[in-house]
């Protein structure tokens, strides 16, 4: 029930705030924090929930079917404080009755990819939470050109992974799996590996991942503050997200089969993006590359097979969405007040914006690693549960991204916020006390996770394990079996 | 010489036959009243659109009342049977929402004769939906047809009567396609009922047949490369009867081309007949959609669309599995919806007249009129393929079918055609959402509110069906 709440709540509610007349879009605002905050409760209310109803049976068995596992628990908290702080915000300008509904419609489709249990109803998810953000991209200009290569580039991901799931469904007879640790599936290696691609391809679009990455610092840059706080922090853990709770349980062999080329593909995004962000002179760009860094360090420990390294990546998951989403909002603070975002002609803003400074630096401090806080908890965690893997020199490697970490998130903030004040921008009075509030949470959420992050994966390592068997005969794999062409057809027919 | 047997038809043929017969009989009466209508205004057009709608309702009842039982009738010329009721039953819904649309377009004294042509070619449709054997096909297509080139004709406009004779010539030769390979198909077996043709020996004589017929028949569903008339037809037709044929005309043929891949063929040669077929559906994914790219004008963007959607149709149909067939009606019932709903919100805009629909109109559409941009945006994401309309769930469907069927070749070829496609429907939705300065766009109202009816119906069927994919359950049997 509550699963299905935190779903069609947002959405409909994002829906009729439609209904609320542009002029008065302080009252959208609060209606989308307060929803968001809503939400947060409600996960916290019961987080087992699960509920379940019938959709298909033919061609293969699909239901609506949302309920918590250990991780997606933690990544809708997530999505709730980033929603929230998002809505808080806001400016109090026309536009933000539309963005404050889309937030909205958001926060609704990414509460669902997470939720789904049915890989049909994840899939739908997937495709859905696309059509928000690019609305808000279309909505800001009059070209749309970002927008086109958001939706482009997610889009192929959708197609690519609607098929892998119909293709899944078929061989397997049913799609209501995710999270189910008992389920027994049968997938031909021929076909597992072909799925696994559609599958990976999606995912690795949506993280993104070298060389699919093209589509993200524009997006990062172009889309308000706001939104990209939530779009960074959330809707980019969704393919990270997919390889934990689906890929490592149904598709284990094939994701073993693929750690070369993926471990290629994220050390080159480690390194490529920690050396853009130090040349960056888009603030937004900066953190926008920063976190292709950092999600090629989650994706290594999501292909490491270590328990370890799965336990880090939830809490740089996590971790990552509170920090990024804080980095986000403060830079919106600072775009608010200067009107710009360059580098090289901000400075010095941290004399009169005390407040928006320390935001700032408590962020910076978080992407770059400072023990205490949530960045250091993931990133030890995942580097030992490389080592004790026996990938030496990826870790290394990490290592080394990792310090480029600390020249670029002090580079952004030394950029802005030290050194003289710049006469002929703006000067504007500090954080109010809804930038504040929204903010705060945020945080508090990764000062506490970087203290304790035991809750985050006590669960982990029971969502991660292999439902695929570990013989490797045939007869052991579930009631249906159906490996090639023929025999699938025989079964639809 | 066989002894000859004749029997004479019974009371049931006639029954079976009578959803089509009321479709065909009413515009009679239309027709009649509006010799007494002296007065031209909105009361002569809503009393001849009103009699329309109330004879098709009653044959849509009457349709409802015979599912699915299957009747074979004039000694298996016309089967009646859940197969054909489906069929019929979504040309009776496409016709209903024509009437809606057309109520406030063309001449006052034209609209009796508009509204009596819309109903024969319907009945057309319905006829082809139960046809059985060749001879009742090429009856019901003409039927079909010859009402469509009054139709295309009916404006004042000189592009209207241009795209009505290049459709009359040009579907005029489609049908001496069609008929020629009933012909040589007769001459292989001696038959003109589909079942004949199961059991009859294959021969180079009946391929060739087959071959011709399919060809004539794709025309009519303008497959690739066999739809190069239909953008300039769809734009200089009126938009009803542009609506009417992207529906309409696809449903009926649809209807054909299914009962001729799964019940008219011998088993083991079927599929050598019929891959053509496939290679033309995989063709008609690609250039339908990347034909639309290029488009501007909203009649033609959708004709290259619907080129496209019957391409993702008749993937279904490949390899002629029972739960393909049943998807492919699951889809064509979406895509009915869709795009009857796309081209109700396209009349919303459009003024009396209007040659072309341009990309223009819908700029900023969301914030002067934010209703009609939501509804717009829903029926693109459907046709797009996303959720959550019967656009998704349809398309996966089908995936899963022609993956299980062993046509993985096409789904794949489906999936690259519905990632060009998202171009093109996402080009609307950009123009529909993105900022632009208000003074240079100049709205139009429609004459009628009328369409907004089928758009708040499509709209909701598309949603509908998207969470509840009701498929025919069945079909199968009672298409041979």
């Amino acid at each position: 029930m509550i699963a299905g709440a935190l779903i069609l709540g947002p959405i409909v509610i994002g829906l009729l705030l439609y209904a609320v007349p542009r002029s008065s879009a302080n009252v959208a605002r609060v209606v989308a924090a307060v929803v968001a905050a809503a939400t947060f409760v409600l996960a916290l209310v019961d987080p087992t929930s699960d509920a379940s109803a019938h959709w298909l049976a033919r061609p293969f068995d699909a239901a609506f079917h949302v309920g918590f596992n250990g991780i997606s628990l933690w990544i809708v908290l997530l999505l709730s404080l980033a929603t929230f702080g998002a809505a808080l915000a806001l400016p109090n300008a026309p536009r933000s009755r539309d963005l404050a509904a889309q937030l909205l419609l958001l926060q609704g489709a990414m509460n669902g990819v997470f939720l789904a249990k049915d890989l049909l109803l994840f899939a739908l998810f997937w495709d859905l939470m696309l059509i928000p953000v690019f609305l808000v991209l279309v909505s800001g200009t009059a070209h749309g050109r970002v927008g086109w290569k958001y939706l482009l580039y997610n889009l192929v991901g959708g197609l690519a992974l609607l098929l892998a799931t119909a293709a899944f469904g078929i061989l397997a007879g049913t799609t209501d799996l995710v999270g189910n640790p008992t389920a027994h599936v049968a997938i031909g290696t021929t076909w597992g590996m072909w799925i696994f691609a559609g599958f990976a391809f999606a995912f690795l679009v949506k993280t993104p991942v070298f060389p699919f990455h093209t589509w993200m610092p524009d997006t990062y840059a172009e889309l308000p503050a706001p939104v990209v706080a939530v779009v960074s922090s959330v809707q980019s853990k969704a393919g990270l997200y997919g390889f934990l709770v689906i890929g490592l349980p149904l598709l284990g062999p094939e994701m073993s089969a693929a750690r070369p080329v993926v471990f290629v593909l994220g050390l080159i995004a480690l390194i490529y993006g920690a050396l853009a962000a130090l040349g960056e002179r888009d603030g937004k760009r900066v953190v926008a590359y920063s976190s292709l860094s950092h999600l090629g360090l989650i994706l290594l420990a999501v292909f490491s097979g270590s328990t370890l390294a799965y336990e880090g990546a939830v809490v740089y998951i996590v971790g990552h969405g509170l920090f990024s989403a804080a980095l986000f909002l403060a830079l919106g603070g600072v775009e608010l007040r200067e009107e710009t975002r360059d580098l090289a002609r901000l400075g010095g803003l941290g004399r009169r914006n005390p407040k928006l400074a320390g935001a700032l630096m408590l962020g910076a401090l978080a992407a770059l690693g400072l023990p205490g806080l949530a960045g250091f908890a993931g990133e030890i965690l995942i580097l030992t549960g490389l080592f004790k893997a026996g990938f030496f020199w990826p870790a290394i490697v990490a290592l080394l991204a990792i310090v480029l970490a600390s020249a670029y998130m002090l580079r952004l903030f030394q950029g802005i916020m030290n050194g003289p004040e710049v006469a002929d921008l703006p000067q504007r009075r500090d954080m109010t006390w809804s930038e504040g509030f929204a903010i705060a949470p945020l945080v508090a959420a990764f000062v506490w996770l970087g203290v304790d992050p035991g809750p985050v994966v006590a669960q982990t390592a029971t969502v991660t394990q292999s439902a695929v068997p570990t013989t490797t005969s045939q007869s052991v794999r579930g009631p249906r079996k159906p490996n090639t062409v023929s025999e699938i057809s025989s079964a639809v027919r | 010489m066989p002894s000859v047997n004749i029997t004479y038809p019974s009371s049931a043929d006639y029954a079976a036959l009578l959803p089509a017969a009321i479709v065909a009989l009413v515009p009679l009466l239309v027709l009649f009243v509006d010799l007494f209508m002296r007065r031209n205004g909105m009361v002569r057009r809503a009393v001849a659109v009103g009699i329309a709608i109330v004879g098709l309702v009653a044959a849509g009842a009457v349709l409802a009342s015979q599912y699915p039982t299957s009747f074979p009738a004039f000694g298996g010329a016309f089967v009646e049977g859940g197969f054909s009721i489906v069929f019929s039953e979504i040309v009776v819904v496409a016709t209903v929402a024509t009437l809606l649309l057309s109520l406030g377009v063309g001449r006052d004294d034209q609209v009796a004769g508009t509204t009596a042509l819309l109903l024969w070619s319907a009945s057309g449709a319905m006829l082809m939906a139960g046809a059985a054997n060749l001879m009742m096909v090429f009856l019901g297509l003409e039927l079909l047809s010859l009402a469509l080139y009054c139709l295309c004709a009916m404006s004042a406009r000189s592009s209207a009567r241009e795209s009505a004779l290049k459709y009359l010539i040009l579907s005029s030769m489609a049908s001496g396609f069609l008929l020629y390979g009933a012909a040589l198909m007769f001459g292989a077996t001696g038959s003109v009922q589909f079942s004949a043709l199961v059991a009859a020996t294959p021969t180079p004589l009946l391929a060739i047949g087959a071959g011709l017929f399919l060809v004539g028949l794709a025309f009519k569903l303008s497959l690739v490369p066999f739809h190069i008339w239909t953008p300039d037809v769809y734009e200089g037709a009126p938009l009803p009867v542009t609506a009417f044929m992207s529906v309409v005309t696809k449903a009926g043929t649809l209807a054909v081309v299914a009962r001729f891949a799964y019940a008219s063929l011998p088993s083991d040669r079927a599929g050598a007949i019929l891959a053509p077929l496939w290679v033309l559906a995989a063709l008609s994914m690609l250039v339908g959609n990347l034909g639309a790219l290029a488009q501007t004008d909203m009649k033609r963007l959708l004709a290259y669309s619907g080129i496209a959607q019957v391409g993702y149709i008749i993937v279904a149909l490949a390899g002629q599995t029972a739960l393909g067939l049943r998807y492919a009606i699951l889809y064509l019932a979406g895509y009915t919806f869709m795009n009857l709903g796309a081209f109700a919100v396209v009349a919303l805009m459009a003024k009396e007249g209007d040659a072309v629909v341009g990309l223009g109109r819908f700029a900023g559409l969301a914030s002067r009129r934010p209703w009609l941009a939501a509804a717009m945006t829903l029926f693109l994401i459907g046709l797009a393929g996303l959720p959550p309309t019967i656009g998704f769930t349809g398309k996966i469907l089908i995936l899963a079918a022609s993956v299980g069927a062993g046509y993985a070749w096409l789904a794949g070829l489906l999936i690259v055609g519905t990632a060009i496609s998202a171009y093109v429907y996402f080009k609307i939705v950009r123009a529909m959402f993105a900022r632009v300065d208000p003074v240079h766009v100049h709205d139009e109202r429609a004459p009628t509110a009328l369409p907004w009816i089928v758009v708040g119906v499509c709209a909701a069927m598309t949603f509908a069906l998207g969470i509840f994919p009701l498929t025919p359950s069945n079909v199968l049997p009672l298409v041979k």
